[in-house]
């Protein structure tokens, strides 16, 4: 679904810096329980699927231009989880997503674009290298790779033209992703840590700056304070960070120079988890955005979400 | 009345048949209680995680039950009458759970 409102009556060229956001970052967010932003070291057991479902909202703004642009991302997030072996687990991420950006043209028209529909899927393996378990605690080193496939649409138009790639659900490339992750998790907190790469390679003569991060999650069982028999559900109060680094946007192999930056984001949020299931949820806040040029700034994120044992 | 009378003579005939064969009923039935093995999964220190053991458990022939404590890492599996569980086959399915299985015992 694609969308254009012009408010005004003259069209007028938009200015592409007004829609380049830094990156993407949402993350890889499998469906394990623990952090909600990022991976975990955690085990999916053989023969066991995990699934979840995750709803997101991301404001971005911050327009430095007389433009005043800003982008609204919603997205729906489904993710599953199999464990071909115990330390073998194989996640699928697919999200819907529904991009609106509001501008105003050098010309003075407010207009609005966007586009809605199925985004790129992600695909990645996890193997974990490194176990020590220990009576009510664990410690696990895993790293993963994957591939981000072109299954969302990258030429989507409205009456204005062709959206600009920022504004399409999909990139049209495929790109490899890695990096490891590990979790140190006891019964009253867990922490997790990671590092990722993603390689953004080009499609229609455009590419997003490579992605590097580094993520750290704590959480912290506030409820019950005590455990008794049985397995009881634990109430988690989360804080988890992100800091997110990406290169420049390459149009036609020419830098754009109102792209890219480094962002650190940190993130309070809520878990309980019980054997079969977990709610949770997440607000991610920048803290500091270094972007380059006029590139637009993320205001926040907001996740929640389930996930499922079966 | 005498109607209240046979009904009240009838359920004490029953009460009494009730006792006599109760006893060897009671112990016919305790001899037929299922059996309970114990371990301890080391590694386990969530609910979320429990389940991946329990399935794993679950499927060894002759388990009924499996219930695990989370805060002693106990987890107690119940097998029918005549079944048994040797230690490798418990700790094979501990590990495709991806935990580490400890003191394993018949309880």
């Amino acid at each position: 679904m694609v969308r254009a409102k012009i408010r005004r009556s003259r069209r007028g060229k938009i200015p592409l810096a007004a829609v380049v956001l830094i990156g993407t970052p949402l993350g890889i967010a499998p469906a394990v329980a623990a952090p909600q932003t990022f991976n975990t070291a955690l085990p999916v057991a053989e023969d066991q699927f995990v699934a979840r479902g995750q709803f997101l909202y991301r404001k971005i703004g911050d327009d430095p231009t007389p433009a005043g642009a800003t982008v609204n991302v919603l997205s729906g997030i489904a993710a599953m989880g199999y464990g071909v072996t115990a330390d073998l687990a194989v996640f699928g991420i697919l999200p819907y997503l529904d991009k609106t950006l509001k501008t105003m043209t050098p010309d003075g028209q407010h207009i609005a674009r966007g586009s809605s529909g199925i985004g790129d899927f992600q695909i990645f393996e996890r193997y974990t290298v490194y176990r020590r378990d220990a009576p009510g605690r664990t410690f696990r080193i895993a790293p993963f790779v994957g591939v981000k496939m072109p299954t969302g649409d990258d030429n989507k138009q409205d009456n204005l033209g062709i959206l600009p790639m920022p504004l399409q659900t999909g990139t049209g490339s495929w790109d490899p992703f890695g990096g490891f992750v590990m979790t140190y998790q006891t019964l009253n907190y867990q922490f997790d840590a990671q590092a990722a790469y993603k390689i953004n390679t080009a499609a229609n003569n455009f590419a997003f700056g490579d992605e590097a991060r580094l993520d750290a999650s704590i959480q912290y069982r506030l409820y019950p304070r005590a455990l008794g028999n049985g397995t009881p559900g634990f109430f988690y109060g989360v804080i988890e960070t992100n800091l997110v680094h990406q290169g420049k946007n390459k149009t036609n192999g020419a830098s754009d120079p109102n792209s890219g930056g480094t962002a650190f984001f940190v993130s309070p949020g809520v878990q309980y988890v019980t054997k079969r299931w977990i709610l949770e949820a997440i607000v991610q806040v920048p803290v500091v955005q270094d972007l380059n040029g006029t590139a637009l700034k993320d205001d926040f994120i907001l996740r929640a979400g389930f996930r499922v044992n079966f | 009345m005498n109607i209240v009378l046979i009904a009240s003579r009838n359920l004490t005939a029953l009460i009494l048949l009730f006792l006599i064969l109760g006893t060897p009923l009671n112990s016919s039935l305790a001899a037929e209680k299922n059996t309970t093995y114990a371990f301890q999964a080391d590694g386990l220190a969530c609910p979320f995680c429990a389940y991946g053991i329990e399935k794993q458990v679950l499927k060894l022939k002759g388990v009924v039950a499996v219930n695990t404590d989370v805060a002693s890492g106990k987890v107690v599996i119940t097998v029918r009458k005549g079944a048994t569980l040797d230690e490798a086959q418990v700790d094979d399915a501990v590990k495709r759970a991806g935990f580490t299985m400890r003191a394993f015992q018949k309880e």
